[in-house]
């Protein structure tokens, strides 16, 4: 093969060793064994999508919360608050009672609760249950 | 070597139609047209990688991969496009990505170098030698492995080895230059001009 990039004259002995490189064969089962591995991807199930549609809402909610408290924050600073709002707030004794230990617990079974309905109607909607 | 080498230096080439065909059934979900591609790529494929790691095992490991990760991304493929270049990105990709896992194990300056002048050697001792300096390519830089080892596989073609590697010519060009400075100064009884100038610096020396 003549090189486009030198003349013939800088065809040296690298070339002429790299240029001369014999060929392998693919060993005898490596046809059978690439169609294997593809027919195992093709009946494979899709990975499951991102849920877009339901997490699009939460996200829109958490930026514009963030948003707000940015605003907010940066409103503050500029009236000169900002050392007030970032104080221990002065709460009634009322409202004290209500965050007792217990209120805490189970706002947490709460929680948990609804995060466990949820995951379950997601896997539902993936038709994987 | 083993047995498993030909001396066979060039495969035909492939109509273009044929391969166009298949990925169009492929794409309607025949998954078996898949196997008219690997039968007319395995070659070429795998002994592209057994330059790039020249070890038996991995070649066709690294080949299996490519082929899968070509059939995951047929429906990218244009068909206005060339197949064999879209092909070969893909392989360079994967095989580029292996190497980068597992780096040369022998620094460039450990390869062994002749004792005699090519024409003093036996034909033993030739085919010894140029098997070396083949291995002396894996031991390059990375920047500078891969347009030699594509090049010679493109049978010194620089415009398709920059097409496979998706890099400017020049680029390639300029790194080939440098790549083949580096082994010439390092067999320089390969280059009897190379071999009257003294050995100024080892590879790395020549790369800062």
């Amino acid at each position: 093969m003549k090189p486009d990039t030198q003349s013939a004259a800088n065809y040296d002995a690298v070339d002429r060793i790299l240029d001369a490189e014999d060929q392998i064969v693919p060993s005898s089962g490596f046809l059978a064994s690439v169609m294997e591995r593809v027919r195992e991807e093709a009946i494979a199930p899709q990975p499951i999508p991102f849920p877009w549609k339901l997490a699009i809402p939460g996200m829109v909610l958490a930026a514009g919360t963030i948003g707000w408290l940015i605003y907010d924050l940066i409103r503050m600073a500029v009236a000169g608050d900002l050392q007030a709002a970032f104080e221990a707030p002065h709460l009634h004794a009322a409202q004290l009672n209500l965050l007792t230990p217990v209120t805490w617990i189970a706002l947490a079974l709460v929680l948990s609760l609804a995060s466990w309905v949820f995951s379950r109607r997601l896997i539902r909607r993936s038709s994987l249950l | 070597m083993p047995e498993l080498l030909t001396a066979v230096r060039k495969s035909p080439p492939v109509p273009a139609e044929l391969d166009a065909a298949d990925v169009a059934r492929v794409l309607a979900g025949d998954v078996s047209a898949f196997e008219g591609i690997v039968k007319r790529w395995q070659g070429p494929l795998v002994n592209m990688a057994w330059r790039y790691c020249r070890d038996r095992g991995c070649a066709d490991e690294m080949a299996q991969e490519a082929f899968l990760r070509a059939w995951r991304g047929l429906a990218s493929w244009r068909s206005g496009s060339n197949f064999s270049t879209w092909l070969f990105s893909i392989a360079a990709n994967v095989y580029r990505s292996e190497l980068k896992r597992f780096p040369a194990a022998v620094p460039l300056d450990d390869v062994p170098e002749p004792s005699a002048a090519a024409a003093q050697l036996s034909n033993f001792e030739l085919h010894g030698q140029n098997e070396a300096l083949r291995r002396a390519v894996l031991t390059l830089p990375h920047n500078y492995r891969e347009p030699v080892i594509l090049y010679y596989f493109h049978e010194m073609d620089v415009s398709r080895a920059a097409q496979t590697m998706g890099m400017p010519e020049g680029t390639v060009k300029a790194r080939l230059a440098r790549a083949r400075d580096l082994l010439r100064k390092r067999f320089p009884h390969l280059n009897p001009q190379a071999a009257a100038e003294p050995l100024l610096s080892t590879g790395k020396e020549l790369l800062r």
